[in-house]
């Protein structure tokens, strides 16, 4: 095919079934790539921009209508579109920590969260899992007793993810934020594995902050994530410029400080935009997405050798498991690591880390039970192949 | 709009749901009677505007 100039003309989704773990729910529908034809040029959103000058307020094509949709779709009071979700975590950590606060994450927390913390000037701090690798809200106090003890102060926030990136563990979200909030520390729920796949419920759950992932988690091209919160934080998180120019005097509006005025224009948050209404939609089938992951990781425990390292039945889509019957087979094998991706691709199926036989992350999100059927029979097949015993 | 425009943009959604489909049932690309008909819909609509955009060319 003739690549476009020397880049190459991306077809992974088109010809392979891809399992890789951070790509599934981020893959765009066809609305969405229909407004990146349309929506590519680099201003195209700001035709219509109107005063006050600030990309919330646009109507044509209707970016606030979308921002007050976002904030009701996770039940928060306020939301932005924001470059990512750790450009949400920057938004809040610079404006609720300072130098010499503490926040605390769990030890699965995503290291983007751990950097925003950093660029603040606080210092992050660790809830440690428990043996069954899940963060409990009895954990979480202990560690806000022992900075307490150890600092003299209360952690300025907790940051939770609700399932964590490295097992899509299911943690005690809805009772570390009660916890939190017992010594009144703010929480930052990380939905980035929720968020555009499940249903999330930010009021319910109590939370401050909602965070998103637009490319992660819901059908939208990166970098596009959420930041909401509820109404007592807006002020401070989205607090507007006040500064004058000592030689113009010249002021910027309501440019919101911590967004540097207008966040994701253009593509990006048109794409978004266009995915959101499937979005609303697929987060109800979330069971049955579940229910599609558990088949297909119940069908690789019939492999031998093969262990679920996430919890397990699983409750997500993402899941870790160690394969350390295709790692035997690897290292006698030519290819060496490499066979498992080769023979999978092959099958056009794609994913897997190149080389990686032993532990590694899959997603199974978005999958046709007939691509999840094929895939596990792909794997049995390459097992029985390489003298593995399949149950 | 002007036709000429509108037409581009109708073959360039229409290839687009083709795309899809090829997203939806991937590897074997064996379509169920709906897809079936949603393909010669697309085809169709994607014929039809590359017709007009030729003739609007002149």
């Amino acid at each position: 095919m003739q690549p476009i100039r020397n880049i190459q003309v991306r077809t992974r989704e088109e010809e392979y079934i891809n399992i890789q773990p951070i790509q599934a729910a981020g893959r765009l529908t066809a609305d969405a790539m229909k407004a990146l034809i349309a929506y590519g040029d680099g201003y195209s959103t700001c035709d219509l921009c109107l005063k006050p000058f600030r990309l919330d307020y646009i109507r044509k094509p209707n970016i606030a209508d979308f921002y007050t949709d976002l904030a009701k779709f996770v039940n928060m009071d306020v939301a932005r579109v924001m470059p990512g979700a750790r450009r949400a975590f920057q938004a809040v950590c610079l404006s609720l920590l300072s130098k010499g606060d503490t926040a605390l994450i769990s030890q699965y927390g995503h290291y983007s969260l751990a950097l925003a913390i950093e660029q603040s000037g606080a210092q992050w701090r660790e809830i440690p899992a428990n043996d069954k690798n899940l963060i409990t809200a009895e954990a979480t106090a202990q560690k806000i007793e022992l900075v307490k003890k150890e600092t003299g102060n209360l952690p300025k926030l907790v940051a939770m993810h609700h399932f964590d990136y490295m097992l899509a563990n299911e943690h005690e979200i809805k009772d570390i934020i009660r916890v939190a909030h017992e010594y009144d520390i703010p929480l930052l729920y990380n939905g980035a594995y929720t968020v555009g796949v499940m249903p999330v419920d930010g009021k319910k759950l109590g939370a401050d902050f909602v965070v998103g992932s637009g490319h992660k988690s819901m059908a939208a091209p990166a970098p596009t994530g959420v930041l909401a919160m509820t109404e007592e934080w807006a002020e401070k998180v989205l607090n507007t410029t006040n500064a004058a120019g000592d030689v113009t005097g010249r002021k910027f509006g309501i440019k919101e400080v911590q967004l540097l005025g207008c966040t994701v224009m253009g593509a990006p948050l048109i794409a978004m935009m266009a995915s959101f209404p499937h979005v609303q939609e697929r987060i109800k089938h979330w069971d049955e997405e579940v229910r599609k992951s558990n088949y297909f990781i119940d069908e690789m425990l019939r492999i031998e050798g093969t262990t679920c390292i996430s919890e397990y039945p699983r409750k997500h889509t993402l899941t870790k498991i160690n394969t350390e019957g295709f790692d035997r087979v690897a290292k006698t094998h030519k290819k060496r690591g490499f066979f498992l991706t080769s023979e999978l691709s092959k099958r056009h199926i794609t994913g897997p880390f190149p080389g990686a036989t032993r532990d590694w992350k899959l997603n199974t999100y978005g999958l046709t039970w007939e691509q999840i059927e094929y895939t596990a029979n792909a794997f049995h097949e390459i097992a029985k192949k390489s003298g593995l015993t399949v149950s | 709009m002007a036709l000429i425009v509108e037409e581009t943009f109708e073959a360039l959604f229409a290839l687009t749901d083709i795309r899809q489909l090829l997203r939806e049932t991937k590897p074997s690309y064996k379509l169920t009677p709906e897809q079936r008909k949603l393909l010669e819909k697309r085809i169709a609509r994607v014929r039809k505007a590359l017709e007009i955009i030729e003739k609007e060319f002149g």
